[in-house]
């Protein structure tokens, strides 16, 4: 790999260890996947907040990491956590994972991370703009600057994005250059638009074709739409970018005719649909997989208003991010009848698995990882079938 | 006998090997805090760690980082081709690694290796290395497969394609012609096809096997003393049989399946 020489002086140790080490994960994983170079990014997110998924190897590598004075030197966010800050207890969360997961939050506040501890920061404190080159990890989120906005990042890993968002750097290659950013199937997709809808197409293309970067005719998602599709994708398969005719910011810039053609439509929904649902009843439904935005919340609302929850056995958690949560403190008022509108966290991050064995959810990323991740019996329908559940 | 792979991660290190033959996640397969692997019996802790490639979840790099924090860590770490998972956890906890050696099949469990992970080599002591050819010789889909006999030192009463050493300053494509010559009177031309040579174990022995496919035109075949006898098989009627190792894996690139 072509380093320059200020490159060669972190890599040698000159400008101190924590660097050093940066340096040497950014190097080895670009000649994993044949970088020539190294890059400048803009802005970072990080994975790998829970303390439920990064254990004590994790707490101990970020506290190592912030002993020898690591620190981020651009923008930089963070993924959900195990738990709401300060309602854990309503999360049935036990004190020693409170401790360890505040601590974990702390540390990557110290390296000047924004510890907003969200799956949508595009949508608040980390817009990236087109053209920008930024280290993201976070499926979803990765695939959505990159998709929607045309930001370019490849699939980072936790360590790796934060080894990026120290130097400032990540290396080029894949999802970087524009040869690695042309479609590689058509996907004619006949949907009703809701948002539930997207997150089934998702799914469906996630299992037709597993990998590779689709070009959607037919559809026209705005940012919640977006938002299902970018998570469904990541998660039935390892779509880090998607383009859409008329919609996204690339899609004009392909001659698409020679590309094969896969149609979705009522029989690929219905088979997505069947492989998300393998259970009837639910002890817990949660929405906000990606993190609920402030569209949302006030359809939500909306649909709540002059309802009430009968059924009291079925525990329900709406997440977002706490500005969202912030920004809209009538919905709020009226979602918390029903259960906790809870921030920083979800479901498929927070150890749901020592109090409850089924969950539903409007989520296709979920119910994917709700299975292996979670030990859940899945159940994954849009939010007012959900709902019907409980009023 | 010495290696060249590729550095992923810094260091040098010199221990004995444990070798997975699958694909290895940390996470799952391996106890951060003891340094215990749950997929098969043995300890990482100070061992030449030797495996195809990581899988599994990307947690997995720090349950490398749990084996150092605990001092359980593998002394190295060797791959066929590295990902992302793995190259982390070596680095962030400062575990020597290297990759794209031939193949993990260099390696036995108990061989003392010592790895220069920054020179990206292997070298692997007290083993005799030797070259052979391996040959499809083939007619209508169905190839030369040879008996050896019960009193044979290599693969005793095993059906094998046709094979034998390289000698000194003998190409293999020309030790494979010679060999095919001796052992079945048949004269092949040009190669109809090659592979990647394969890797194999005997005891301390390692055999480098260069692998042809050639073409037996109408030739008769006439062996000479070395085999039993001889037959000719496709895919379908060695798998019934008791081969020599890769016998099948050579027979399926060269013929298809």
């Amino acid at each position: 790999m072509d380093l320059t020489r200020e490159e060669e002086a972190i890599l040698n140790g000159e400008m101190g260890e924590g660097r050093q080490k940066a340096m040497e994960l950014v190097t080895a994983l670009g000649k994993i996947y044949g970088a020539d170079s190294l890059i400048d990014i803009t802005s970072a997110h990080l994975s790998g907040a829970s303390y439920k998924t990064i254990g004590d190897g994790g707490l101990k590598y970020l506290e190592d990491l912030v002993g020898g004075g690591a620190e981020v030197s651009v923008p930089s966010t963070l993924n959900p956590v195990g738990m709401d800050r300060t309602r854990w207890k309503e999360m049935h969360i036990t004190p020693e994972f409170a401790e360890k997961q505040l601590r974990i939050i702390d540390l990557y506040g110290r390296m000047g991370i924004k510890t907003t501890c969200s799956c949508t920061p595009y949508v608040g404190p980390n817009v990236p703009s087109m053209g920008d080159h930024v280290a993201w990890a976070e499926s979803s989120a990765l695939s959505f600057v990159n998709s929607y906005i045309g930001a370019r990042t490849n699939r980072e890993g936790g360590p790796g994005a934060l080894a990026a968002a120290i130097l400032g750097k990540t290396a080029n290659y894949g999802l970087h250059l524009d040869e690695n950013r042309v479609p590689t199937v058509v996907i004619d997709a006949d949907i009703d638009g809701s948002v539930f809808s997207y997150s089934l197409l998702g799914q469906a293309v996630g299992m037709a074709i597993g990998s590779g970067i689709p070009y959607f005719k037919n559809i026209k998602p705005e940012v919640e739409e977006a938002k299902a599709l970018c998570a469904a994708m990541a998660a039935s398969g390892s779509i880090a970018l998607y383009h859409v005719e008329g919609v996204t910011p690339e899609a004009g810039g392909f001659d698409v005719s020679d590309l094969e053609t896969i149609h979705i439509g009522k029989k690929e929904l219905q088979d997505a649909y069947d492989k998300l649902n393998k259970v009837d009843d639910v002890q817990l439904i949660s929405i906000g997989c990606p993190h609920l935005t402030e569209k949302e919340m006030h359809q939500i609302a909306g649909f709540l208003k002059d309802k009430e929850k009968r059924n009291k056995d079925i525990e329900i958690w709406f997440c977002t991010s706490a500005e969202v949560r912030d920004r809209c403190p009538e919905d709020v008022k009226i979602m918390e009848r029903f259960g906790p509108v809870l921030a920083d966290t979800c479901m498929v991050v927070a150890p749901i698995e020592g109090s409850f064995q089924r969950t539903g959810t409007n989520s296709a990323k979920a119910g994917n990882y709700l299975p292996t991740l979670c030990s859940q019996k899945a159940m994954c329908r849009d939010i007012s079938a959900l709902m019907e559940l409980v009023i | 006998m010495k290696f060249q792979g590729r550095s992923i991660s810094n260091g040098k290190a010199k221990g004995e090997v444990l070798k997975l033959e699958e694909p290895l996640s940390f996470l799952g397969g391996v106890d951060g805090a003891t340094g215990d692997l749950r997929v098969r019996d043995g300890n990482v802790a100070g061992k030449i760690l030797v495996f195809p490639k990581g899988k599994g979840s990307t947690v997995g790099s720090y349950v490398m980082y749990d084996l150092m924090v605990h001092g359980k860590e593998p002394a190295a770490v060797i791959n066929e081709s590295a990902e992302t998972i793995v190259a982390t956890g070596a680095v962030i906890s400062s575990i020597p690694m290297i990759d794209r050696i031939p193949s993990v099949r260099l390696f036995e469990d108990g061989d003392i290796v010592t790895v220069d992970a920054t020179a990206g080599t292997v070298e692997i002591e007290g083993i005799v290395y030797k070259e052979v050819v391996s040959s499809v010789v083939s007619r209508n889909g169905k190839c030369i497969l040879e008996k050896r006999f019960d009193t044979s030192r290599s693969y005793p009463g095993c059906w094998s394609l046709v094979a034998g050493k390289v000698e000194d300053g003998e190409s293999p494509v020309d030790a494979a012609r010679r060999e095919i010559l001796e052992e079945t009177s048949i004269k092949v031309g040009e190669p109809l096809g090659s592979m990647e040579p394969l890797y194999v174990r005997e005891g301390k022995t390692l055999f480098k096997v260069f692998c042809f496919h050639f073409d037996a035109g109408d030739q008769e075949v006439v062996l000479n003393e070395e085999n039993e006898k001889y037959m000719w098989a496709s895919v379908e009627d060695a798998e019934k049989l008791k081969t020599v190792t890769d016998t099948l894996l050579v027979m399926r690139t060269f013929l298809g399946k």
